[in-house]
C-alpha cells in the first residue's frame, strides 16, 4: 500500500504529465484533430473498443476475481498517455498520428472513460466497483493542468518545450518511483500472486499491440502508421489508473485493486521498450532499403 | 490577365541610389545601433525550443569574433575563413565577425563530404574555419590536406538559454549520436568569442582601414553540379548594391524594424544569404533561422510561435507546406508577401499559396554570380505567372545568340547581364572567368525571352534543353504542366537518347494521389501540349534528388539513365 505522502507525490506528478501533455498540444491540434476523421475513428475505436474488450476478455478467460478484473478493466478504458508518444518518437514512428490519436482519446476521456468502464464493471460486485463519477471528477480535475500547459507553450515555447520534455520522461519515472517504492515492500504479495494476474497485467499490452496493430492493417494503414497506431493502442496511462485507484479505495481493497494498475505499469515499460527497439529496427530497414533502391538505381562515381 | 504594356526596344535600367555605406561593417554597425533592443535572430527547433540574438548582442559578439581573428589567430585583411554551419545563431556571429575582422567569409555547405570539403578549403587557401560540432569528424578526416590553422567549433544550439541549449545538445549527442567525437585542436565559438574579448576590448571598427566596396567580402562556391566548384568573388560593394536592388523591389512591404522574416533556406546559399540575411538584417528584422526544413513539419513550431511576415524558399518549399495539413488550415495571418526564386517556381504552386495566404508570391531571378538577384516580379503591380519580372534598378540585360549578337524581339537568347551586383571572377581561375565574363557582361547559360513589356521569361537552362528531332523542348515547360495535375506532388523533366527522334522526354513523377496512373499524365499531357513535347516515358517516384536547398537535380536523373544504357 502507498502512503498518503506517496499517493500525494504521485498526484502531483499526474499533473506534471498532464501539464507536459498540455504542453505538447495546441488548440489548433484540436481543431486539427477533428478534420481528420479517420485518424478520429481510429484513436477512437483503440481506445474505447479495441483495448477495453481485451481486458474484458482477458479478466473473463481468466477468471480473475473481482479485485482484480475491476483493475484490469480500468486500465483498459483509460486513455494513451504522453509516454506513448515518447515511445512512438523512439521507434521512428508516424509522430502526427500518435499525437492525434492522444489528442483524441484525452479530449473524450471525460466522457467515454466512466461511461464504458460503468458498462463493463456493471456485473462486478458493488463494493468493487469504481464509481463513474470518480473517475470524471479525477479527468475532469486533470484537465486543468493540461489547459495550463497550454498557455505555457503559448507564452514560452521555451518553457512548454522543457515542460513537454519533463512530463513525457516523468511518465517513466512514476514507474521507476513505483518499482522502487513499492516492489520491495511487497515482494511478499508478488510472490505469492497468481500467475493469471500477471497474464492479465502484461496480456493487456501485449494483445494490445497485437490488435491495435490488426486492425490497423484492417483499415487499410501502412505498415509504419501500423506501428504507430499498436504502440498507441497498447500503451494505457499506468499512471492514471493507479491515480484514480489510490482515490477510490482505501486499505486493504486498495491494494488488491492497486495491483493489476501497478503490475501493468512495470511490465509495459518492459513490452513498449522490446518493442520499440524492433520498430525502430524494421524502420531504419526499411529506411536503407529505400535509400538502396535510389542509390543503386545511381552511376557508381568510377 | 494582365496585359501588357508594348514599349519600344531596350530599356534603359531603372536608376539605383547607390549604398549608404562603403561596406558590410558599416551597414552593421548602424543597423545596430538604431535597432539596438530589437530580435535580430531567433533559431528555432523543431519541437519549439530556441535562442534568441538581439541587435546588440550581435554587434557585440561579431566584434569580439574579429578580435579573435585578428588578434589571437593573427589573420590578415583578405585572409580566408570557411564557415560550415547550418542555419543557426552561430552563422551571423561569425560572418559578421569574419566581414569586421576584413577577411573574406567562405560559405561552406555543412553536408559536404570530406573530399568537397578538401577541395574548397584548399581551392580558397581558408586559413581558419567555424564548423558545427556535428560534422567535425570530416574535417579531422581532410584538415592536414589544407593551410587551416585555426580551427573555431560551434553547437547548433548556441546562445541558446543554458537549460534549453542543455537539453537540444543531450539530445543531439545522446540519443541521436550526431554530435561525433574528434581529436581536433580547436577552440569552441564561446571560448573564442572570450579570447576575443580579452585581448581587444571595444569595438571591431579598427580593422575598417583599407576595406572599401572593392573589397572582397564572399567566396561563394558554384558549379559544383557541372565538374569543379568555383568561388565567386563578391564584393562588399556588390552585396550592398544587391541589398539596395532588392529592396528596391521590395520596400514598399519591409517596414523597417517590423517584419518577422522566416529563413528556412541555408544561409551558406547565396539566396538566403543576401535576400534573408542582408536586406532584412539591413532592414531591422526579426530573423527566425529554421537549422533543418527536412521534413517541412519541423517549420511548424516557427509558424506558430513567430508572426512571420515574409517568407523566401524555393517552389519544392512551397509545394511541401501546401501539402501540409497544418499549415492548409491555419494558413500565417501576419503574411505579407513571399519569394520565390533559386529554381522556377511552378504557376500551380504560386496560384495555391497566394490563394490560401492571400498575398503575393513573387518570382525572382539570379544566380551566384550576381549576388544573386538579377530581376524580381513586381510586388504590387501587375505580374504574370512563370515570368521573372524587370531587371533590379542598375541592371543591364540583353538576350544573345550564340554568337553574342542580340536575338530579335520575343525570340529566346542566353541572358547576359551588367550591373554593380555581377561578381569580381572566379577565385584565382582567369579562364574559367573569362568564358562567363565578357566585357563586363555575365553571360548566365540562361535561355531567356523578353516580352513586349519588357518582362522576362525564363525558359531554361541552356544546358538541360532537350532536342527532340530537331524541335527545342523545356523542360521547364514540361514539368509545369505535369504540375498543373491535382494527382502530381512534383515532377521533373529530362532528355534521354532515342534511337527515332534523338531525344526524347522522359518524366520522373511523384505522386499526391497514390492512384494516380500514367494514362492519366498522357491525357493530361496530350489536352496541353504539343506532341513532340510530350513525355514518352514516365516513372513515378517517392521523391527526387533535389539540391541543398531543394532545387531538382535533373544531372542525377540524366546519369541515372545514361549509366542504365551503358549497361545495357
Amino acid at each position: 500500500m502507498l502512503s498518503d505522502f506517496e499517493t500525494q507525490l504521485l498526484s502531483v506528478m499526474m499533473m506534471v504529465i498532464m501539464l507536459g501533455m498540455g504542453a505538447s498540444l495546441t488548440f489548433k491540434d484540436f481543431a486539427l484533430a477533428l478534420r481528420k476523421p479517420t485518424g478520429i475513428g481510429i484513436g477512437l475505436v483503440t481506445t474505447y473498443v479495441l483495448t477495453p474488450l481485451v481486458g474484458v476478455t482477458l479478466a473473463t478467460v481468466l477468471n480473475l476475481p473481482p479485485a482484480y478484473a475491476v483493475g484490469l478493466i480500468l486500465m483498459a478504458c483509460l486513455p494513451g498517455g504522453t509516454t506513448s508518444n515518447i515511445f512512438n518518437y523512439f521507434s521512428k514512428g508516424v509522430l502526427s498520428l500518435s499525437l492525434l490519436m492522444t489528442v483524441v482519446s484525452t479530449l473524450f476521456a471525460v466522457l467515454l472513460v466512466p461511461l464504458i468502464l460503468g458498462l463493463l464493471t456493471q456485473n462486478i460486485e458493488g463494493e468493487w466497483r469504481i464509481p463513474p463519477e470518480n473517475v470524471a471528477r479525477v479527468l475532469f480535475v486533470l484537465l486543468v493542468p493540461t489547459l495550463i500547459g497550454m498557455g505555457l507553450r503559448k507564452w514560452k515555447p521555451n518553457v512548454g518545450a522543457v515542460i513537454e520534455m519533463v512530463g513525457g520522461a516523468l511518465g517513466v519515472v512514476v514507474i521507476l518511483f513505483l518499482i522502487v517504492s513499492w516492489v520491495p515492500r511487497n515482494y511478499g504479495l508478488l510472490l505469492t500472486t497468481p500467475w493469471q494476474v500477471y497474464a492479465g497485467a502484461i496480456g493487456l499490452g501485449v494483445v494490445g499491440f497485437a490488435v491495435g496493430y490488426a486492425f490497423a492493417r484492417l483499415v487499410r494503414q501502412d505498415k509504419r502508421r501500423a506501428r504507430t497506431i499498436a504502440l498507441e493502442t497498447g500503451i494505457q496511462n499506468g499512471p492514471l489508473g493507479v491515480l484514480i485507484v489510490l482515490l477510490s479505495f482505501e486499505g486493504s481493497q486498495q491494494q488488491q485493486v492497486l495491483l493489476i494498475p501497478v503490475l501493468y505499469s512495470l511490465f509495459i515499460v518492459l513490452t513498449s521498450s522490446a518493442l520499440t527497439v524492433w520498430f525502430r529496427r524494421i524502420t531504419a530497414r526499411e529506411e536503407a532499403a529505400r535509400d538502396n533502391a535510389k542509390i543503386g538505381a545511381l552511376p557508381s562515381p568510377a | 490577365m494582365n496585359a501588357p504594356t508594348p514599349m519600344a526596344g531596350l530599356q534603359p535600367p531603372a536608376p539605383l541610389s547607390p549604398s549608404a555605406w562603403p561596406h558590410l561593417p558599416a551597414m552593421v554597425a548602424d543597423v545596430a545601433g538604431q535597432h539596438a533592443d530589437r530580435t535580430a535572430f531567433t533559431c528555432v527547433m523543431p519541437n519549439g525550443m530556441n535562442g534568441s540574438l538581439s541587435y546588440a548582442e550581435v554587434q557585440a559578439h561579431s566584434d569580439a569574433f574579429a578580435h579573435y581573428l585578428r588578434a589571437v589567430c593573427q589573420l590578415h585583411a583578405g585572409d580566408r575563413v570557411a564557415l560550415q554551419l547550418p542555419n543557426s545563431l552561430a552563422y551571423p556571429v561569425a560572418l559578421l565577425g569574419v566581414l569586421k575582422a576584413g577577411c573574406v567569409a567562405v560559405n561552406t555547405n555543412p553536408l559536404y563530404t570530406p573530399a568537397e570539403m578538401a577541395h574548397q578549403f584548399k581551392d580558397s587557401g581558408a586559413q581558419a574555419v567555424v564548423i558545427v560540432d556535428l560534422f567535425a569528424d570530416k574535417l579531422e578526416a581532410i584538415l592536414a590536406q589544407t593551410d587551416i590553422r585555426h580551427v573555431v567549433i560551434a553547437r547548433l544550439p548556441e546562445f541558446f538559454p543554458p537549460l534549453v541549449g542543455g537539453i537540444v545538445q543531450a539530445v543531439l549527442r545522446h540519443w541521436h549520436r550526431q554530435v561525433p567525437r574528434h581529436a581536433l585542436q580547436a577552440v569552441t565559438l564561446a571560448d573564442a568569442l572570450a579570447l576575443g574579448r580579452a585581448a581587444v576590448p571595444g569595438p571591431a571598427s579598427i580593422y575598417r582601414e583599407g576595406l572599401g566596396p572593392d573589397s572582397l567580402a564572399l567566396l561563394q562556391y558554384t558549379g559544383g553540379t557541372t565538374g569543379v566548384a568555383k568561388g565567386a568573388m563578391l564584393t562588399h560593394g556588390n552585396l550592398l548594391a544587391n541589398l539596395e536592388q532588392m529592396l528596391a523591389m521590395a520596400r514598399s512591404r519591409i517596414e523597417p524594424g517590423r517584419e518577422v522574416v522566416l529563413t528556412a533556406l541555408p544561409l551558406y546559399h547565396i539566396f538566403a544569404f543576401t535576400v534573408n540575411f542582408l536586406v532584412m538584417f539591413r532592414m531591422g528584422a526579426h530573423n527566425v533561422l529554421v537549422p533543418n526544413p527536412r521534413p517541412v513539419q519541423n517549420l511548424q513550431r516557427a509558424f506558430e510561435n513567430y508572426p512571420i511576415t515574409w517568407v523566401t524558399g524555393v517552389n519544392t518549399l512551397y509545394n511541401a507546406l501546401l501539402s501540409e495539413e497544418w499549415f492548409t488550415a491555419f494558413p500565417p495571418r501576419h503574411l505579407k508577401a513571399a519569394g520565390g526564386g533559386g529554381a522556377a517556381m511552378h504557376a500551380a504552386v504560386v496560384a495555391r499559396w497566394e490563394k490560401l495566404t492571400g498575398t503575393p508570391l513573387i518570382e525572382g531571378y539570379g544566380l551566384t554570380e550576381a549576388s544573386p538577384v538579377v530581376s524580381f516580379q513586381p510586388l504590387d503591380g501587375p505580374r504574370r505567372p512563370d515570368t521573372i519580372g524587370l531587371p533590379a534598378p542598375g541592371t543591364e540585360v540583353r538576350l544573345a545568340d550564340d554568337e553574342g549578337d542580340p536575338v530579335a524581339p520575343g525570340e529566346p537568347g542566353e541572358l547576359l547581364l551588367r550591373g554593380p551586383q555581377v561578381m569580381q571572377g572566379y577565385w584565382k581561375r582567369p579562364e574559367a572567368t573569362a568564358e562567363v565574363l565578357k566585357d563586363g557582361w555575365l553571360h548566365t547559360g540562361d535561355i531567356a525571352v523578353r516580352d513586349p513589356d519588357g518582362v522576362l521569361r525564363i525558359v531554361d537552362r541552356k544546358k538541360d534543353l532537350v532536342l527532340v528531332s530537331g524541335f527545342n523542348v523545356y523542360p521547364n515547360e514540361v514539368e509545369a504542366v505535369l504540375a498543373e495535375h491535382p494527382g502530381v506532388q512534383e515532377a521533373a523533366v529530362i532528355g534521354v537518347p532515342d534511337a527515332r527522334s534523338g531525344e526524347a522526354v522522359r518524366a520522373y513523377v511523384v505522386r499526391r494521389d497514390p492512384a494516380l496512373a500514367i494514362d492519366d499524365l498522357r491525357s493530361h499531357c496530350a489536352a496541353r501540349l504539343t506532341s513532340y513535347k510530350r513525355p514518352v516515358h514516365y516513372e513515378f517516384r517517392d521523391e527526387l534528388p533535389k539540391t541543398p536547398i531543394g532545387k531538382i537535380l535533373r544531372k542525377n536523373l540524366r546519369a541515372e539513365v545514361l549509366s542504365a544504357c551503358q549497361e545495357a
